[in-house]
């Protein structure tokens, strides 16, 4: 009978004539919401918690205890773990080679993927689906397929390198495989279906008599590109952008089968102190040092361009 | 304007080549007849598909690949779609808050999830075991079926289910017969999206498996790692097949494109 109540009340709710009746909807609604809405979220709410944010928390809390030689922890609160990690050149160098092959991959992607965006909004509905399709469907294979792919072409007798010899551009093969180009070249394979979305996505909420307009006031497609469509765009640079660079900072599976131990980025570090050495503390301080890094560096390069020339456009 | 226009769609190619193109030479490299792998591949034979079948490992892992994608997807969806149906449907406070919570376990990066869950279980005993496994395999699930059914959701007639009720239809009966049906469609795009994610997945896999239970994809990593084998490739193959098929699904279900677009931008 409950729900029967509950659907008549709701229809007098909608009722938007007596003052009175407006006034009591918040309070009603409330009251006869609550009940079966929280039975049903209560499962998945549960899990959540269980399951990912006590997890989450009990690893920033071993963060910060200390572990003695034999692996077992005093109750010692300590910021030695950090201290450790910044204070020890070999994993400050990790650090720094995880930013710097993450930034490579950002440019890269973006530089490829801005035509394909491009393409997607000058193109009807229909075509936008079909490149839609062939540009995302390669994430739902998994990553380990695709950096196989990335092996037989990478191989010093592979493709890249047979062509690239045969056209006379090099003489010697390039060391692609295990090294940082590699994973440059893997990473950017992989998150680039997700800046070309980004961008595309604000490329469509472009009003297209603006471009009209300035080709009628006399500028070249050139000029209107730079003036109109690049500046209006920005919004989904940066996310793309933003996106890129944190998958690509946390991302094992390509640096480690792409790099191996060539190319020791953070997460390569992490994955080596946790499951191999057992230090898991310290493991715990690395992924959150993981974590602040990427979110500060987000954090800055987005605030730098909501407040930047154009800062209009991100309102 | 002509010559820029071309030089926009040659562009747009060579990225769609780059994209497509690692997963495009495993599948000729998988009918080699060399013992090592190569692309271009050397001479035609289906040995390392027939290899495939002599070796206990790769079946085994196929099968719990498969087994416990269809156990994530399982609950992730019952647990996603009743969560879905209480944010779209009830008022409940800061919603805007309640479906971000719920959608979280995908803005934390996978290999710190691994680590946490690792963490966390040992003490519990569930470390290395399957119950461990698939629970972790649900949280990274989760996110992609609240998305899709909310999503589903929002074009969603509520007087379809007041008209239900006024006739006497009891609330299991209106969920039954009346939403249900009509969610279908998000619901099946959710329960393949989060099968593809638990089947494909590596990184949180990599924390959660033990020798005696492994996967595929965590059978082609430790392949990759340790000695480069043509059955990778076949395997490889295998994996592309199995998804290409569910994407033809999902796309005619939902469009590829749109489940990723709309979660990102």
């Amino acid at each position: 009978m409950e729900p029967v109540r509950h659907y008549a009340d709701q229809e007098i709710n909608q009722e938007p004539n007596t003052g009175a009746n407006l006034q009591k909807t918040p309070k009603n609604k409330k009251r006869r919401s609550w009940g079966p809405g929280l039975l049903l979220l209560l499962p998945i709410l549960l899990f959540i918690f269980g399951f990912f944010i006590v997890p989450m928390l009990y690893i920033l809390y071993l963060s910060f205890i200390t572990t003695d030689e034999i692996g077992g922890t005093t109750a010692a609160y300590s910021l030695k773990n950090y201290a450790q990690f910044f204070t020890d050149s070999y994993y400050l160098s990790s650090l720094w080679l995880t930013v710097k092959i993450s930034l490579y991959t950002v440019i890269l992607s973006l530089l490829l993927a801005y035509p394909v965006a491009l393409t997607m909004a000058k193109s009807s509905p229909r075509v936008r689906g079909y490149i839609a399709l062939l540009i995302a469907s390669p994430l739902l294979v998994s990553i380990v397929v695709r950096n196989f792919g990335w092996y037989l072409l990478l191989l010093p007798n592979g493709t890249i390198n047979q062509t690239l010899m045969s056209l006379g551009i090099i003489n010697a093969p390039l060391k692609l495989l295990f090294s940082e180009l590699g994973v440059v070249i893997g990473l950017s394979n992989a998150y680039l279906p997700f800046m070309i979305l980004a961008i595309a996505t604000s490329l469509y909420n472009i009003d297209p008599s603006l471009e009209k307009a300035s080709a009628i006031l006399g500028a070249s497609p050139l000029r209107s590109f730079f003036s109109i469509t690049l500046p209006l765009s920005l919004p989904g640079i940066v996310s793309g952008c933003v996106l890129v660079f944190s998958l690509s900072m946390s991302a094992y599976v390509t640096p480690a089968l792409m790099g191996g131990a060539n190319v020791p980025m953070m997460p390569v570090v992490a994955y080596d102190q946790i499951n191999n050495l057992l230090r898991w503390t310290f493991g715990s301080a690395i992924s959150y040092v993981l974590l602040a890094t990427t979110l500060i560096t987000v954090i800055v390069f987005t605030r730098t361009f909501e407040r930047g020339k154009f800062k209009e456009v991100f309102r | 304007m002509k010559s820029l226009g071309k030089l926009r769609m040659a562009a747009a190619v060579i990225t769609i080549i780059y994209i497509l193109i690692p997963l495009i030479v495993v599948i000729p490299a998988s009918f080699t007849s060399a013992n090592y792998p190569s692309f271009p591949a050397e001479g035609f034979s289906f040995q390392w598909y027939t290899e495939l079948l002599n070796r206990p490992e790769f079946v085994e892992a196929m099968v719990n690949s498969v087994k416990f994608a269809l156990l994530a997807a399982f609950f992730s969806v019952v647990f996603g779609t009743l969560g879905a149906l209480a944010i779209a449907k009830y008022d409940i406070p800061g919603k805007a808050y309640l479906t971000s919570l719920l959608t979280s376990p995908l803005s934390v990066p996978q290999l710190v999830l691994g680590i946490a869950l690792l963490i966390y279980f040992t003490p519990m005993m569930l470390a290395g075991t399957s119950t461990g496994f698939l629970l972790a395999h649900i949280v990274i699930c989760i996110p992609y079926v609240i998305r899709l059914v909310l999503t589903g959701l929002s074009g969603f007639d509520y007087n379809l289910e007041r008209a239900a009720a006024i006739l006497g239809a009891n609330p299991v009966v209106v969920f039954w017969k009346v939403t249900l049906p009509l969610i279908r469609p998000a619901i099946i795009s959710g329960g393949l999206f989060a099968f593809l994610t638990s089947f494909d997945n590596v990184t949180v896999s990599l924390f959660m498996v033990s020798p005696d239970m492994r996967t595929l994809p965590i059978e082609i990593f430790s392949q990759m790692q340790d000695a480069y084998n043509p059955i990778v490739a076949s395997v490889s193959s295998l994996v592309i097949f199995i998804s290409v098929i569910l994407i033809i699904i999902l796309e005619k279900l939902q469009g590829v494109g749109k489940v990723f677009g709309g979660s990102h931008s």
